[in-house]
């Protein structure tokens, strides 16, 4: 089995801790003028999104969490799954909600999206940082209000509810920043 | 400098270098890169130098990170005719007017290692058994860390740098940062420090200083008693050998210098550590022109 001395420690790395996958967020030698050293590190659950501080004596090894991420597109929603296809291999893999919780709501069929996997299975699904969405529905706009001083909720086409400008009317395409859910500007043809 | 020999410490790493003679008809010598510059300015103690005093880049194995470069920099200094607590005041003193330049430092503060532990866990780091150290490992989220069979000076090395150390050298009321001196280890830590009786209990005479939850420096009373010196080499030989480590040569010239060692104190304040501090900066990397990864 795989396996991480904490002298390779350093952000990013993804370890095995009582049985779930974390990655490690920082490390820091703690090595006292005499006596023992140890690494403490900040770890993040890659289940929960939980980030905990760990102690290791230095010199032991942890093991290392079969981790990686991958880019495939989205295909679509079964109902229960949502399947992703390799775009070079046309390799599909389907995820389901615990995998792709939140990220659900910035889904679009043929977008490019970080799949996550844990031991070749879907942990996490990341979408991407910019996604264009079609506007499902949202109050009518206020002609010639282009201030963007005010605000309303617009329904976007796969279900997210976004604040936009009032001048904004359904139909119209948005590009928006799925890390804080915000409208960034109209789409550009 | 160069060395022979180096320290039998099991958690201090030297490096090793070979020396290659011009003309190379005689075989390669290993020599040590020293970790800090005691033993030899101890041997000019002992052949009468009076108090002395150097500023050298020294190195140590596998201590890089946020507070550590494999090679830094030690102001070390000896006192003829001094004590740790006479040093402890110099040290207050010399850092107080350093720093008071360029941070605001809160009141200055002496305790005893076991004041120290007494206050954040309750408990009497000379007295406390094992079971009762693992037990208090818990209560801090530091189960596991260590076997429940290690040795009891390392649970208390785990709680000392993860419960105590980061609150020492911030004054509580203000979080200013202040001068904190911790001194009277356990005499199983003593290191090449004399042990004396303190309250019935026997300490290693010896201090470290933290600033904003760091260590700065470490002083002794300095022992010189050659018999002890060297019984304390072999142990540490011993744990060596147990943790798999291979055991050093002992540093004869130094232990043979070591019986006119007069009475004096010795400390060494790591020079990038204080320079993080005036310069208020977290990472030594910004107070070192190459660091280890650009060097």
């Amino acid at each position: 089995m795989a396996s991480y001395n904490t002298n390779e420690f350093r952000s990013g790395l993804k370890l095995m801790i009582d049985g779930d996958p974390y990655a490690i967020v920082d490390n820091e030698v703690v090595k006292p003028g005499k006596g023992q050293a140890f690494n403490r590190i900040k770890v993040k659950n890659l289940k929960t999104g939980r980030v905990v501080e760990r102690t290791y004596k230095s010199g032991e090894s942890v093991e290392a969490a079969d981790v990686m991420d991958t880019d495939l597109q989205y295909l679509y929603n079964d109902g229960e799954q949502w399947h992703f296809m390799h775009p070079e291999t046309f390799e599909q893999i389907a995820a389901d909600q615990s995998a792709v919780g939140d990220a659900a709501k910035w889904l679009k069929e043929q977008d490019m999206c970080t799949i996550t996997l844990w031991n070749g299975s879907p942990l996490l699904v990341t979408p991407p940082n910019f996604v264009v969405l079609t506007v499902a529905d949202t109050d009518p706009g206020l002609k010639g209000d282009t201030s963007g001083g005010g605000g309303k909720p617009a329904t976007m086409e796969t279900g997210a509810v976004v604040q936009v400008p009032l001048f904004i009317q359904i139909g119209e395409e948005l590009k928006i920043d799925t890390r804080t859910a915000k409208y960034v500007s109209r789409a550009k043809d | 400098m160069l060395s022979t020999a180096t320290i039998t410490d099991p958690f201090i790493e030297s490096f090793q270098t070979r020396y290659i003679p011009l003309i190379q008809t005689m075989p390669a010598e290993y020599y040590y890169l020293h970790s800090s510059p005691e033993f030899p300015m101890k041997r000019l103690l002992a052949a009468g130098s009076g108090s002395i005093y150097q500023i050298a880049k020294v190195f140590r194995q596998g201590e890089a990170g946020r507070k550590h470069n494999p090679e830094f920099t030690l102001l070390e200094w000896y006192r003829d005719g001094w004590d740790h607590h006479q040093l402890m005041q110099e040290v207050e003193q010399l850092l107080n007017e350093l720093l008071t330049p360029y941070i605001q430092l809160g009141a200055s503060c002496f305790m005893s290692y076991q004041q120290a532990f007494e206050k954040v866990m309750a408990i009497n780091p000379h007295t406390a058994t094992r079971d009762e150290l693992y037990a208090c490992a818990d209560k801090f989220k530091l189960s596991g860390v260590l076997d429940k069979s290690a040795h009891r000076d390392r649970f208390l090395e785990l709680l000392f740098s993860h419960a105590i150390e980061p609150a020492l050298g911030i004054e509580p009321e203000t979080g200013k940062a202040c001068i904190c001196l911790v001194y009277h280890y356990p005499a199983s830590q003593a290191s090449l420090a004399r042990v004396g009786q303190e309250n019935g209990v026997a300490v290693a005479r010896r201090f470290e200083v933290f600033i904003k939850g760091m260590e700065l420096g470490n002083g002794f009373h300095e022992l010189n008693n050659a018999q002890e010196q060297r019984a304390r080499f072999m142990a540490d030989n011993r744990t060596r050998q147990q943790m798999g480590l291979t055991e050093h040569p002992l540093d004869e010239n130094f232990l043979a210098a070591l019986e006119q060692l007069p009475d004096c104190a010795g400390v060494a304040i790591g020079l990038e550590r204080l320079l993080m501090v005036m310069s208020q900066t977290e990472h030594i990397n910004n107070v070192i022109n190459f660091p280890f990864e650009r060097a």
